[in-house]
């Protein structure tokens, strides 16, 4: 508004340089905001800005005022001192509920442990699942996290438009690279919500590489580690040419420094209660009590962490925060911590103090990262396959044979503070770790690169980004299979097509179930939209032909159209998942890929085999009834025999021998098809159609066997 | 689609499916698929390499860089949505065109598309184009890749452990890079006189695909570790 008042030629240079798109870093734990200007030295650097008290970073915390839902809700850190006292009404890391249903595994895991009661549970005991999850406030409001993730956004809006001095509209919003569907279209609605213009979802460790390459001009492969407050990504990029193309993406998008805070709190809990002697209370029972763990657990996972980086001289660690003593003393004897000894309606959470004496609750970094260890070791595997999927091979082994070699791991996020992490890291890619640029702003720096890139009209780097589908995008076919159209990890955008039959004689209609996930039964992936191809002529199974067409654009959203072949009848859509997740089924699509692939495998191709062995009984059985008259009655007989050795194998759990009777089928019936083809000619019918039925047992015993 | 097409934005004549009009630089459309017409276009030609089963994988990389940042979407960022649309479509096509050459079995397969021999798996609309017989693998490679799979199920169930699947995932790629090299010389001599004909590089082509799936089951198993 200011600037409408401005002289008219100071309103032209400003308008030349007035339009600045932000660059956002929506964080589970904290959010920041950053934008690129030119400046006097030219070298258009990213830079953040200062929006919570003097800091960068904006804790990704919303309070609302109980009674008062005209009030503002306070956002950061007058937020974040809220948090103990009013543990209901003061919402933390929205982030990993976003996307998220009532009945999510997330607000499972919540509800049933520490968060019960101090977290608003969700609305009530509602039986509407597909609906998003919400947290009920004290004074019964309700709030969704895509309301709490605007008013985050609002606030970064407001604020950045105070340090800038000029308003602001536009920005690029990061995710993790492993969010699905569902929890993009929730960020994108609450960046809506908030006032802005999304440009652009970016990946989070895409955005910190592109910090990073900028910063040191370098040219190379890289992976992104990237563990943050609620989730784990881990990116494998080419930066060359100007370009940084995405090789592979991987990870967890419900593991993250969280995690180590509730492992800890549950530890700190369980010994509180032994050491109380009194019967233990129940967990989560006393929500102000679990909250105080929880938060308790934070401070001390922060203090020793910092305690190390500082005796190591890390550069990114605020050295004003400890003395070298006390640092000293706190890796030699652990902090303590209290829970319980406190009044009623009095603040009931003290800090760690340091103590050398060693009551109940003492804490070491030996026992912190005996805990924390196996969650952050689940991060491994999630690496391992990145790597093996970008066909690049780390120092240490790990990857792909013969590949590319890996030039440098980045570190992204507050969690890779932690000593434990960053030990793992330096072991299992055999590098030790960029730690250049500080951690919690690089990803919000490159948001700022890209927003820049996407809006000027001269950007200050002249580079582009090549993003990919971080998981398998396909369509459900009989027998609850998935087949996958676009595989993950392919460069975006990108399109698809496949043909696919009809099942049954005169089908009419067929329904196109789009789903995302790894997994060969489509009950094990995310399901995405469901629409009905209708009006598909009337003919003999499979003959029809469906032509169904997936398209990713730049922005990573799906649409999927569906083409009858004979008489052109179409529908399309763009995919637009509903926010609710029916049950856990990202976690399971996340953790449970690698550990049953060979269960999915098995029960893949036995359910193949059936579903090939019931279409070629009934084509056979059709052709016997049709053409039966041209077998000698021993033929007959024969093939009779192969039928029903068939239907036997078919009842069976094994797909081999379904695969054998139906390869004696195809022998013992090839002389009958023969026939068969030639009264066809003689009969100047569509010849082909046996010939082709012929053909498919081929192929689809070949299919049965394992090739596509 | 060797026509010829003019430039929306200048007139000048260019290759139907170049993605770029030479004269002026504008990004051009995708021609539409005509209904009866193969959906093959030229992937070597859009990234303007020879023809060739024999791709410097370097060269590959540069091109698909250098044309990315011609056609890239973000790069039309202020551009009409005419445009944007357009480079959406194209790059969309470079993609693809990248995701088949980079690899040398589906970079065989097309080769052989652009000789109008298609396999099986992606097929074009039976109606619309003349029938193509499915590829029939020979009884002895099927029973050998029967046994294969059974070596290969074997040593995952009965205990074998990661070394008795590594060893049979390394016979496997050693297989995979005989016919690899293989198809690699029969492509390069099919025009020769006395060249092998198109079908017998087809089924050679066909078995890596038998041979990746073999491989790609025998690494997801060893992705568990």
């Amino acid at each position: 508004m200011l600037f409408e008042i401005a002289e008219p030629g100071a309103s032209r240079t400003k308008e030349a340089c007035a339009v600045v798109a932000l660059g956002i870093d929506l964080g589970t734990t904290n959010s920041l905001v950053a934008v690129v200007q030119a400046d006097e030295a030219g070298s258009g650097a990213p830079r953040c800005l200062s929006i919570d008290e003097g800091s960068a970073l904006l804790p990704s915390v919303v309070h609302y005022a109980s009674g008062s839902s005209d009030t503002q809700p306070l956002v950061g850190r007058a937020a974040r001192r809220l948090l103990a006292s009013s543990p209901r009404d003061t919402l933390a890391s929205v982030k990993r509920f976003m996307g998220k249903s009532g009945s999510d595994a997330e607000t499972r895991r919540l509800t049933s442990y520490e968060f019960a009661k101090p977290l608003p549970a969700q609305s009530g005991a509602s039986s509407d699942d597909s609906g998003s999850v919400r947290f009920l406030l004290s004074d019964g409001r309700e709030v969704t996290p895509v309301e709490a993730s605007a008013e985050i956004l609002r606030t970064l809006k407001s604020r950045a438009e105070e340090a800038l001095g000029q308003s602001v509209k536009q920005a690029v919003i990061t995710v993790p690279a492993y969010f699905d569907d569902a929890q993009r279209q929730a960020t994108k609605d609450a960046g809506r919500l908030a006032g802005l213009d999304v440009l652009r979802l970016l990946n989070e460790p895409t955005a910190a590489a592109l910090a990073y390459g900028l910063d040191k001009k370098s040219q190379g492969t890289f992976a992104v580690y990237d563990l943050g407050g609620g989730t784990f990504d881990v990116s494998i990029l080419e930066l060359k040419d100007g370009v940084f193309e995405v090789k592979s993406v991987g990870g967890d998008s419900a593991l993250g420094g969280d995690d180590f805070d509730r492992a800890l709190a549950t530890h700190l809990l369980a010994q509180a209660d032994a050491a109380r002697s009194s019967a233990p209370s129940k967990a989560g029972s006393d929500p102000k009590r679990t909250r105080a763990a929880i938060v308790a657990a934070r401070e001390i996972k922060e203090k020793l962490s910092n305690a190390q980086l500082l005796l190591s001289d890390d550069p990114t660690v605020n050295a004003e925060s400890l003395t070298r003593e006390e640092a000293e003393r706190v890796l030699d004897v652990g902090l303590v911590v209290s829970l319980d000894d406190t009044q009623p309606g009095e603040q009931q959470f003290r800090p760690p103090i340091l103590r050398s004496a060693a009551p109940a609750l003492r804490v070491t970094m030996a026992n912190f990262e005996s805990l924390v260890r196996p969650l952050v070791e689940r991060t491994g595997a999630a690496c391992k396959r990145a790597l093996e999927d970008a066909g690049v091979r780390a120092p240490s082994g790990l990857g792909k044979d013969g590949g590319r070699k890996l030039d440098g791991v980045i570190l992204v996020g507050g969690s890779t503070r932690l000593p434990l992490v960053r030990r793992y890291v330096a072991e299992i890619f055999g590098l030790e770790a960029l730690r250049d640029l500080n951690p919690d702003e690089v990803v919000a720096l490159g948001a700022a690169v890209q927003a820049d890139l996407l809006t000027a009209e001269t950007p200050q780097h002249d580079v582009l980004l090549l993003d990919v589908t971080p998981l398998s995008l396909g369509l459900e076919t009989m027998g609850g299979l998935a087949e996958k159209l676009i595989q993950r990890n392919t460069t975006i955008p990108a399109s698809a097509g496949q043909e696919f039959t009809t099942f049954a004689d005169g089908q009419n209609g067929m329904d196109i179930h789009v789903v995302q996930g790894e997994r060969e039964l489509v009950q094990d992936c995310r399901s995405l939209a469901r629409f009905t191809l209708s009006g598909i002529p009337p003919l003999p199974a499979g003959m029809a032909r469906v032509r169904v067409e997936f398209r990713v654009d730049a922005d990573g959203i799906l649409s999927v159209s569906a083409r009858e072949m004979f008489t052109g009848v179409s529908q399309s859509i763009v995919v637009k998942p509903a926010h609710g997740l029916t049950d856990d089924e990202v976690e399971r699509m996340l953790l449970s890929s690698i550990e049953n692939a060979q269960q999915d495998l098995d029960a893949r191709m036995l359910i193949d085999a059936r579903v090939e062995a019931q279409r070629i009984q009934r084509a056979t059985e059709k052709q016997l009834e049709e053409n039966g008259d041209l077998l000698e009655a021993s033929e007959r007989k024969q093939i009779d025999e192969a039928v029903a050795r068939l239907t036997a194998a078919g009842a069976g759990q094994a797909h081999r021998p379904i695969l054998d009777a139906i390869e004696k089928l195809d022998r013992q019936s090839k002389e009958f098809a023969e026939r068969i083809m030639n009264r066809g000619i003689e009969r100047a019918l569509k010849g082909h159609s046996v010939d082709e039925f012929h053909g498919q047992i081929g192929a689809h015993a070949k299919k049965a066997l394992g090739v596509e | 689609m060797n026509g010829q097409a003019a430039c929306w934005s200048c007139g000048a004549a260019h290759r139907v499916d170049a993605p770029l009009c030479e004269a002026c630089g504008k990004v051009q459309p995708v021609p539409p698929h005509r209904p009866g017409e193969a959906r093959t276009s030229d992937k070597f030609a859009m990234l303007a390499l020879p023809r060739s089963f024999d791709l410097d994988d370097e060269a590959l990389s540069t091109a698909f860089r250098a044309l990315s940042r011609k056609l890239h979407p973000d790069r039309f960022a202020r551009a009409t949505p005419q445009e944007r649309r357009f480079a959406l479509e194209q790059t969309t096509r470079l993609n693809d065109a990248h995701r088949t050459l980079r690899t040398p079995a589906k970079r065989a397969e097309h080769l052989l598309e652009l000789r109008g021999i298609h396999l099986a798996g992606e097929r074009e609309s039976a109606h619309q184009l003349p029938v193509q017989q499915p590829l029939q693998m020979s009884m002895e490679f099927l029973e050998e890749m029967m046994e294969e799979r059974e070596a290969l199920l074997e040593a995952k169930h009965g205990g074998g452990g990661a070394e008795a699947i590594a060893k049979l995932a390394a016979a496997m790629e050693l297989k995979q890079a005989t016919t690899l090299a293989r198809v690699g010389e029969m492509l390069r001599g099919l025009d020769a006189p006395g060249a092998a004909s198109i079908e017998s590089v087809a089924e050679q082509i066909a078995r890596l695909r038998y041979y990746e799936r073999y491989l790609d089951e025998a690494h997801g198993r060893g992705a568990e570790g």
